[in-house]
């Protein structure tokens, strides 16, 4: 198989799906953010959003809080370094690819 | 890929989503004004001139420029948009070598003109075409009306170089302040102004979510 394709089908297909990938790179740029914040940037509605968090949250990539800002609750949300190498490697392998 | 360098540089253009980033740097930059302003007209056994009073000013100045920006944030602009936590840099050694050798490089220079008796008009004129390109690179990149402001940053600039210096140097009883006052007020004035129009339209855009929203 040509090494470019088979690049291609290695990458990591939790990351690859547009809508995670919207969210790991936001996630990756900060410490730490709010679900409402990712929300806001990405546009996603909460029941698209929480599955994609869900998942990731499965894959291990991202770490979530559950807290108070005053009375009112907050996820906060943060990828773990698993996550950060997942995506630097995919970062890797998609530059390679193209 | 340069789809995700963008997404990438998102959450910094976001710090300024309110134009609270402008409206701290415009006040400080005010504050400076004024403050060279009163020392350079205030008569010499004057307060302002004393170290007490110029701590006050400095501590009350650094003050706000830390606590107001933070207090906007999480009083209005977290509850709205969403809170950001940012990463600390890897390495705070290298800001900080540029920073010094930057201020030393601008002292050098000052120092050396002074020295010279040189009009300072030109100097100053030239940090604020540096400081246009600078905000052209920070905020105008990602808000396109932002242009409107680096051009009048610019162009101000080149005013002030063409005014005679003696015009200039009676901002400031006839000394080398004056173009400094001037740029430092101009460069206050277009901040805020900015940074006003960008907080003005963040709250007609954008509403508080209800409360399980979050």
């Amino acid at each position: 198989m040509n090494r470019q394709i088979q690049t291609i089908a290695e990458l990591d297909r939790v990351i690859h799906e547009p809508g995670r990938l919207m969210l790991v790179a936001l996630l990756f740029a900060v410490e730490r953010s709010d679900f409402l914040y990712l929300q806001h940037e990405t546009g996603m509605n909460k029941g698209t959003l929480s599955s994609h968090l869900s998942r990731l949250e499965e894959a291990g990539y991202v770490e979530v809080e559950k807290t108070y800002r005053g009375k009112v609750p907050q996820t906060l949300l943060r990828l773990t370094p698993a996550g950060r190498k997942a995506f630097e490697q995919y970062r890797r392998q998609l530059r390679g690819a193209l | 890929m340069e789809q995700i360098e963008s997404l990438l540089n998102r959450p910094k253009a976001y710090y300024n989503i309110d134009g609270v980033g402008e409206l701290a740097g415009g006040f400080m930059c005010l504050g400076f004004a004024l403050l060279m302003w009163l020392q350079a007209n205030a008569p010499k056994e004057s307060a302002w001139h004393g170290m007490p009073v110029f701590i006050i000013y400095m501590g009350s100045l650094c003050l706000i420029l830390h606590y107001g920006p933070k207090a906007i944030k999480k009083h209005i602009t977290y509850p709205r948009t969403g809170f950001v936590q940012y990463r600390a840099r890897d390495s705070r050694w290298l800001p900080a070598i540029l920073s010094a050798v930057v201020a030393a490089a601008v002292s050098a220079g000052v120092a050396i003109a002074l020295r010279g008796h040189w009009n300072l008009t030109t100097p100053a004129s030239l940090m604020g075409l540096l400081f246009a390109a600078s905000y052209a690179y920070g905020f105008a990149r990602t808000v396109r009306w932002k242009w409107a402001v680096v051009c009048v940053v610019a162009l101000g600039s080149l005013v002030i170089a063409a005014n005679p210096a003696a015009l200039v140097g009676s901002l400031a009883d006839h000394s080398w302040q004056g173009a400094f006052i001037l740029i430092m007020t101009l460069y206050g004035v277009v901040l805020s102004v900015s940074g006003g129009i960008s907080f003005w339209l963040y709250l007609r855009h954008t509403e508080p979510p209800a409360p399980e929203a979050q």
